[in-house]
């Protein structure tokens, strides 16, 4: 009775299951302590009891819920804002390197690299405000006791806002792509090359990171609304 | 009743020492000789909540009986958490009963 109890909780802990499993653990204890407390001793009327005494899984497991997501939706508005931090010295980096070693965009090239260039300034930019709205959005924003249909929506909202800032972010990256891409497609290969491969590289793998982050958001979000259901 | 206040009463029951969930309930019990109608479940995301924000620290340990059981204690800032608490609800505690003290019974007019 006292390992289905668990069983179920952790079930219903589904949106963490690093959480569920260290909770299963510590309430089978728990619940042992109660029936080993119990006068009538290891009966099931004395688990019932230590059951009934804990409460109902799906109000234990909201109560769960509400600290999670908080704390999921601060770790992806975080790493968004991180990530684009990171991009902006990947940029400059760049841009540096470029400038020491007095390599300029060829004069076919350049018209397209200022469309490019400008396309990527106003992503970046755009990214950063999103990305700070939806950080100031979750300041703001308390963390109920227990996961209600008030708390799925403010987390709908900071993904969303997450979600805009990476959209954006992914557009930058993608413009520092083909700007790298059209200066060294008109240089001949060289050791040079390493100081631009890298940087696009972190900034690929910050944007990998950032949609990781937020595709983990989903699965516990779409995890924390079967709460709310019943 | 316990609204807003369960976070002081989890950080008061460890104040003695570290202590694993079950035992947490029974300080609680035993200090507020009962006074709590507390689901017992109620405890863990408060002191899962409390870890998040640095005031407790946990690890498992191996009990007598084999279990292994997760054990809380209060770090220093939790530590202080409660102090600034604790005097916070002094405070509170003493305008309220100041209050009360002066308080004649209202009586209706004829």
């Amino acid at each position: 009775m006292i390992s289905d109890y668990a069983d179920a909780l952790a079930e219903k802990l589904a949106f963490d299951r690093r959480l569920a499993r260290r909770v299963r653990q510590e309430v089978e204890d728990h619940l042992r302590d109660a029936v080993a407390a119990d006068p009538a001793g290891d009966t099931p009327q004395a688990a019932q009891r230590a059951i009934a005494a804990f409460g109902d899984p799906q109000d234990v497991a909201r109560q769960f819920a509400a600290d999670a997501l908080a704390h999921q939706s601060r770790g992806a508005a975080a790493a968004v804002i991180l990530v684009i931090g990171g991009i902006f010295v990947a940029m400059k980096a760049r841009l540096g390197w470029y400038a020491l070693t007095h390599w300029t965009v060829s004069d076919e090239t350049r018209a397209l690299s200022g469309v490019v260039g400008m396309l990527d300034r106003y992503a970046f930019w755009l990214a950063l405000v999103l990305g700070t709205a939806g950080w100031v959005y979750i300041i703001a924003c308390a963390t109920p006791a227990r996961f209600h249909a008030g708390c799925r929506r403010e987390s709908s909202r900071i993904f969303r806002l997450c979600a805009a800032a990476t959209a954006m972010l992914v557009a930058a990256v993608v413009a520092d792509g083909v700007l790298t891409a059209l200066r060294l497609g008109d240089t001949a290969v060289s050791a040079s090359f390493l100081v631009p491969l890298l940087s696009m590289t972190a900034e690929i793998a910050g944007a990998g990171v950032v949609l990781c982050r937020l595709l983990g958001m989903t699965r516990r979000m779409a995890a924390a609304a079967a709460l709310l259901e019943i | 009743m316990l609204k807003g206040h369960l976070d002081m009463i989890v950080l008061a029951a460890l104040a003695a020492g570290p202590a694993h969930g079950y035992a947490v309930i029974e300080e609680i019990k035993r200090k507020s000789r009962d006074a709590f109608d507390l689901p017992e479940g109620t405890i863990y995301p408060a002191l899962h909540r409390l870890e998040g924000a640095g005031l407790l620290a946990s690890r498992w340990v191996t009990a007598e009986s084999g279990r292994r059981r997760r054990v809380y204690q209060l770090t220093r800032r939790g530590e202080r958490a409660l102090a600034e608490r604790r005097a916070v609800w002094q405070r509170f505690s003493d305008a309220i009963g100041g209050l009360l003290d002066g308080t004649r019974s209202w009586k209706k007019p004829a």
